[in-house]
């Protein structure tokens, strides 16, 4: 049982401090963190604070140092997620490029990809996104439609993505499409393509969520156009390259975590200046049940990451355990945000420019209906913490 | 970083398990139903000839002198059967306070004999019709003539059969009703009036002790008199994060239980866990054993460190393991059915001590609002 950081890693969080403190865009440390409504400018600004942190050393720190990356150790990699909330540091736009794509190239793709892609994921000046899900296959991948039909040297797709995250603004496509059929074993037969977004043939729709936001997008793809060279690892064998990039997704959610952490600290704050007949609201014994209770949740999520995570370290990957992360912090998230609406009363209808709190909860209230669907369901987390860690049978019809 | 217990630390919980194991596990609280306690006895001694009586006990007093933390294995897997006795009470609230509060005298007369197994003791300090505050306690030690007098009623008061002696909470100070209370120890004799009590959990005993006019003496004031609520908190921090691990182990074998039995019972042609309304309220009980888990550890590291989350840690650790051992022991008995209702199985008997323990020393609200108050909020 060890809590502490090396001297190493202290070093290292208070070179990132310094380097965030210089280098944020002006004004954001003091509060001033509006980003751009209009999706153009936005997506500027993102690419802008993905170059400064290229050219800072920071885009990508879990890479090799040869791909322009740090070698970071895990430990590490949680500095830099505390320390990115700890600032609220502005979204990163090619979360996908950095986190998903480039680490998988680094691995299973060949030296024409890494020299064509890398450079241009860390610097922002191709931001990805990827296409998996479909109207019909959503937790379910092996039901997807999207076809990639050989034509003479080319490859043609045809078909549609849906919940395309950073779609409207990204470059390239991580894209699974089907391009054999095996009734048995429907997960064979699946390729990934890397696809350019900008061609005839690509239209993305963005789709409004119970926010207002539109963070997805739809994307249709006809007689779209993709070659060989494009291909991540070998045609029909899409769902090996699938579980390799889940593997380098080594810290997982634990940028949420802290996230949801300082949210907790957020609702406590409010309870202190919200009053009700004169006086605070956290003096009401209600109110300070719920956030005692809270604050256990909150800690025990944090402190079973941390368990999880030790184990990671030791064993060199995540296992199956890191789906209660995943499950505890989203639910925990929608829990939390209610309450947070909940405790301002009628004032808790107000929204956007009119809500009376900050950070704004009537938002993070709506938007966290999103987080316990996306990235695998809460019924999905369930079935693979009943069947691969308590080794339950599966569920019938599968 | 290293949130994990040491192998050392595992291999000993292994030892504990095979013996636990031996003497058939829950079986030990059945057999304390029918008020048989001589298997238990037997593994209290074995208990003690494995060190585990003496872990947090200073070497000179026979002790090996290690953390709580080191106490967790041996916790755990008490609670997976669910042993009962005066275990936790001994070591993980009388010897903290006796560490801490007592003088050399007490803790040469005490400590070795606890680390050697050969005395238990129980902590009387509930009344009847009383909360747990310091309002709550009226039991009266006045001094008389030099001398020490008690007078008063204590009730549920754990194992007090198996018990050498009580750490008894009494008021001395009439005055000061926030606190003006003292701890001392008092060993078992005929002249005690002890009366056993019935209670729905019966693999624990509980019993009501009356004072009368008993005769006490200067030097089984433990730590300073008046002092003694204070120094109770800090003997219940050690407490709380010693419970949470014992309930985490019961949680476990609960978890375990419906696991297994819904990979085997079968309807409608299929194994119950197939389904999914079944499957995933066990991967929810699962889910609060894990979260109860890394609280309980992290409280049991940071009880004996100055961490500022301390008190905080320890007490959201209690609640939320008390809360959770009463929702899965519940589930638990939905997921077996109708046999889960018997008590030819064990599910019931996690459920009686899950509400034990929720209501023991405090209830979950009452721990909710310290873990608020330590905050500072």
């Amino acid at each position: 049982m060890d809590f502490s950081f090396t001297k190493k890693e202290e070093k290292f969080r208070t070179e990132l401090r310094t380097w965030l403190e210089a280098n944020l865009p002006e004004g954001w440390l003091e509060g001033k963190r509006d980003l751009p409504e209009d999706l153009d400018e936005y997506s500027r600004v993102l690419r802008a604070w993905q170059r400064k942190l290229y050219e800072g050393g920071w885009a990508a720190i879990a890479w090799p140092k040869e791909y322009g990356g740090r070698n970071a150790s895990l430990m590490e990699e949680i500095i830099y997620h505390q320390e990115m909330v700890r600032v609220k540091a502005p979204p990163l736009i090619n979360y996908i490029g950095i986190h998903m794509v480039g680490p998988t190239l680094i691995d299973i793709g060949t030296d024409e990809q890494k020299e064509k892609y890398l450079k241009k994921i860390l610097t922002g000046e191709e931001i990805w996104c990827q296409g998996y899900s479909e109207p019909g296959a959503g937790s379910d991948l092996t039901g997807l439609k999207t076809r990639a039909v050989k034509d003479g040297d080319r490859w043609l797709i045809n078909g549609q993505k849906v919940w395309t995250s950073f779609g409207h603004v990204a470059d390239k496509c991580f894209l699974l499409t089907r391009t054999s059929t095996h009734p048995e074993k429907k997960h064979r037969g699946i390729t990934v393509f890397m696809m350019d977004m900008h061609q005839p043939g690509v239209e993305t729709l963005p789709i409004v969520q119970m926010d207002g936001h539109k963070d997805f997008n739809e994307v249709y793809m006809t007689d779209a156009v993709a070659t060989d060279a494009d291909i991540v690892g070998k045609v029909d064998s899409g769902w090996h390259v699938l579980i390799a990039l889940m593997l380098h997704e080594r810290t997982g959610i634990g940028a949420e975590l802290f996230t949801l952490e300082k949210q907790f600290n957020d609702t406590v704050e409010l309870a202190q200046q919200y009053k009700v007949n004169g006086k605070p609201l956290i003096e009401n014994p209600l109110v300070r049940q719920k956030l005692a209770n809270f604050y256990a949740r909150v800690r025990g999520s944090l402190l079973n990451y941390y368990k999880n995570l030790t184990t990671t370290i030791k064993n060199g990957q995540p296992g199956a355990e890191t789906s209660i992360d995943k499950l505890v912090v989203t639910e925990l998230n929608q829990a939390l945000s209610a309450f947070a609406v909940e405790i301002q009363g009628h004032q808790g209808v107000l929204f956007d420019k009119d809500a009376v709190a900050d950070p704004k909860w009537q938002h993070l209230f709506l938007a966290s209906f999103g987080q316990t669907i996306g990235g695998g369901t809460s019924e999905v987390q369930r079935n693979t913490i009943g069947e691969r860690v308590l080794g339950l049978p599966k569920d019938m019809g599968r | 970083m290293d949130f994990s217990l040491t192998e050392e630390q595992e291999m000993f919980r292994g030892h504990i398990r095979k013996m636990l194991d031996k003497f058939g596990g829950t079986q030990l609280a059945r057999e304390m139903i029918d008020n048989n306690p001589e298997n238990l006895k037997k593994v209290y001694t074995t208990l003690a000839e494995l060190g585990c009586s003496g872990i947090n006990i200073p070497e000179e007093y026979d002790g090996m002198d290690l953390d709580a933390l080191d106490l967790v294995p041996t916790f755990e897997e008490m609670g997976r059967s669910l042993v009962p006795g005066l275990f936790m009470e001994t070591s993980a609230l009388v010897v903290p306070i006796l560490k801490k509060y007592g003088t050399e005298q007490q803790k040469q007369q005490y400590l070795s004999a606890i680390a050697s197994g050969e005395t238990w003791i129980s902590f009387a300090a509930l009344e009847p019709f009383n909360d747990f505050s310091p309002a709550g306690i009226q039991c009266t030690l006045v001094q008389h003539d030099g001398q020490y007098v008690l007078n008063g009623t204590k009730t549920l008061v754990p194992e007090a059969e198996l018990a050498d002696a009580f750490l008894v909470l009494v008021r001395t100070n009439q005055e000061d009703q926030e606190d003006g209370l003292s701890l001392v120890l008092i060993d078992k004799t005929e002249e005690l009036n002890i009366e056993k009590q019935s209670s729905f959990d019966e693999s624990t005993h509980v019993a009501k002790i009356e004072f009368n006019q008993l005769v006490i003496k200067e030097d089984q004031i433990i730590g300073e008199v008046d002092k003694g609520w204070t120094q109770l908190q800090e003997g219940l921090l050690y407490f709380n994060a010693a419970l949470s691990s014992y309930i985490v182990g019961a949680m476990e074998s609960v978890v375990n239980m419906a696991t297994e039995y819904a990979k085997i019972r079968e309807q409608f042609g299929q194994a119950i866990g197939r389904f999914q309304a079944i499957k995933h309220s066990i991967v929810n009980m699962k889910v609060n054993l894990e979260i109860a888990r890394s609280l309980s550890h992290y409280a049991n590291w940071v009880v004996d460190t100055d961490e500022f989350d301390r008190e905080a840690a320890i007490y959201s650790a209690r609640t939320y393991a008390t809360e959770k051992f009463i929702e899965v022991s519940a589930h638990n008995i939905q997921i077996h059915g109708g046999i889960g209702f018997t008590e030819e199985i064990d599910c019931h008997l996690f459920v009686k001590r899950a509400r034990y323990y929720d209501q023991y020393l405090g209830s979950t609200p009452f721990y909710q609002e310290k873990v608020v108050a330590s905050l500072g909020w």
